[in-house]
């Protein structure tokens, strides 16, 4: 009842973000001094950092914010008009079915809560858990960053101007699947369904090409190689017809699409206009329902998706990172 | 036996959430016209602690001294090798760092080091022979678009303990995208020269019979 409470509550009473192309961004600043203007002096000196404070930009993680701390302020201490302002920030920036997924990632941590048991010392897990920061003044003129995340979620939003740059983030899920009040919730079900719908949709000969014989044990350019980037491998797209290509760009949407629909259709145009040098690599079985590792890579992008081996069914807990070696934090705006 | 044992009784206090049963060694190969790096990155899960610490704690008093993180450290360096042009290529420690135990302790603590040959040639292979019986493995080749490195096809072994790839370095730094680097400017210059004539063209058609140039 909690969660439902948590889920509906957020995602209906208003919050679910307007998308007027020229007006978004003085939308999000709006959001973000309302949320600043709602905390006390304490707190906003704890939420605010440096635009150019490169330590705190790179502190985020895939794990529980009891193992590795994060700078800002915790969800579970703000009041609950502080917190329904963080949200509505937080829905602005993103488009609805990027706020439902991440409020998805939230609510399953609080599953993996209630499922973990009494292990003793203070949780590790829910949706108390979840840090915001804010590096820069929130402006439309100015470069600024929101950073929202905890465990198995980190959203790197930086702003320059109109432009979003949802790069680097990381969206996970544990459990994968669950139920609350009888519906099924799977936060990354489609980016582990349209995966597999695309290597099947390919012949033998690209299949071939793209799964690797090897296998791949998690994120090769998970937290903390920021910076990095690996030589591409599998099939390139351009030996794709243009139907899988659909299907490709589609896929990569899952990620794309996650900030608001004006940033994500300049980010979907980048990606398509490189779709021929950009390469699509599988490890593992083909068929849906079993755990299966895929990276897309691209001149300004790399995607990858890995279930972990940890916990028991590695279907049931999946890391992705979602990157542009190009342009994360907007490096290519802003020059840091 | 010592490994498979200590295995055992580690799985059966392990929890849920992070990595756990597995000991990741991750490896990144940074290829330069000067040499070649490996960045290596080991991570124990929680339940692999306690078999790591045998092999590192030397005098088992739950402590990780600077003489034993050389002395591991030294090891890890003798079990990967690293061969240019089919001749095995001496790697020089750059750098190491250690968490703490108790980071290890949690599944956090990642033993950082990194390796390095001044060997350059045209074929690589790699290999990681440490502790396989409790490790999983990543290589990977690092793209590097200042340098014009072009890889070929790289080959790996199913558990990626080992990697070999050919490579070279183009005239000009155009990175792993370097078909779309050459072919958008190419394409570019074309339509623009393709544009320019046609302009010509036409404005040649209606230039009076008495205009001159110049």
């Amino acid at each position: 009842m909690v969660r439902t409470t948590f889920l509906l509550g957020v995602l209906c009473c208003g919050l679910a973000p307007a998308q007027n192309s020229l007006s978004v961004a003085s939308k999000i600043v709006a959001s973000a001094n309302g949320f600043l203007s709602s905390l006390d002096d304490g707190q906003r000196s704890k939420v605010l950092f440096e635009f150019n404070d490169a330590a705190q930009r790179m502190k985020w993680s895939n794990l529980p914010t009891t193992m590795v701390p994060r700078a800002g302020l915790k969800m579970g201490d703000l009041s609950a008009p502080q917190r329904k302002a963080a949200m509505e920030l937080l829905a602005s920036m993103l488009s609805t079915r990027g706020y439902e997924k991440v409020l998805a990632i939230v609510e399953g941590d609080e599953v993996l809560k209630g499922s973990s048991g009494g292990r003793g010392g203070p949780p590790m897990f829910g949706h108390d858990l979840y840090y915001i920061s804010i590096l820069g003044k929130p402006s439309v003129n100015d470069p600024w960053m929101l950073q929202f995340g905890g465990h198995h979620l980190a959203l790197n939003i930086t702003m320059v101007g109109r432009d979003g740059i949802l790069t680097p983030s990381h969206t996970a899920a544990q459990p994968a699947k669950y139920t609350v009040d009888g519906k099924t919730v799977r936060p990354l079900g489609a980016e582990n369904d349209k995966a597999f719908a695309l290597i099947n949709a390919l012949d033998e000969g690209q299949r071939k090409q793209a799964i690797l014989n090897y296998k791949v044990a998690d994120l090769v350019l998970g937290p903390g190689k920021d910076g990095k980037t690996i030589q591409p491998e599998g099939i390139k797209c351009s030996a794709m017809n243009a139907s899988q290509q659909a299907m490709l760009l589609d896929l990569v949407g899952e990620w794309a699409g996650i900030i608001n629909e004006q940033a994500a259709v300049a980010r979907m145009a980048e990606i398509k206009s490189n779709v021929s040098a950009t390469w699509f690599a599988w490890s593992g079985p083909t068929t849906n329902g079993t755990p299966a590792y895929y990276r897309i890579q691209g001149p300004t992008l790399v995607i990858e998706y890995a279930p972990q081996p940890l916990g028991g069914d590695p279907t049931m807990h999946i890391h992705t990172i979602y990157r542009d070696p190009t342009n994360d934090y907007g490096k290519k705006s802003v020059g840091h | 036996m010592v490994l498979s044992t200590l295995l055992a009784l580690s799985l059966a206090a392990v929890a849920d959430a992070h990595r756990l049963d597995e000991y990741l060694q991750a490896t990144l190969i940074g290829v330069t016209p000067g040499g070649i790096e490996l960045e290596i990155q080991l991570t124990p899960g929680v339940a692999m602690l306690p078999v790591l610490m045998t092999v590192i704690d030397q005098d088992r008093d739950g402590r990780i001294s600077p003489e034993e993180e050389r002395t591991y450290v030294e090891r890890v360096a003798r079990d990967v090798e690293l061969r240019v042009d089919g001749v095995q290529a001496p790697l020089a420690l750059l750098e190491s760092s250690f968490p703490t135990v108790e980071s290890m302790r949690e599944g956090l603590g990642t033993i950082r080091m990194k390796l390095r040959t001044a060997r350059t040639g045209h074929e690589l292979r790699f290999e990681n022979r440490h502790l396989p019986q409790i490790s999983v493995y990543l290589v990977n080749c690092l793209a590097a678009p200042s340098d014009g490195l072009v890889v070929s096809r790289q080959q790996r072994d199913e558990a990626q303990r080992s990697i070999a790839f050919e490579y070279s370095f183009a005239t000009i730094a155009l990175g792993p995208f370097w078909p779309a680097a050459i072919g958008i400017p190419l394409l570019a210059r074309l339509a623009l020269l393709i544009y320019r004539a046609k302009r010509d063209k036409r404005s040649s058609r209606v230039r009076p019979p008495n205009a001159v140039t110049g």
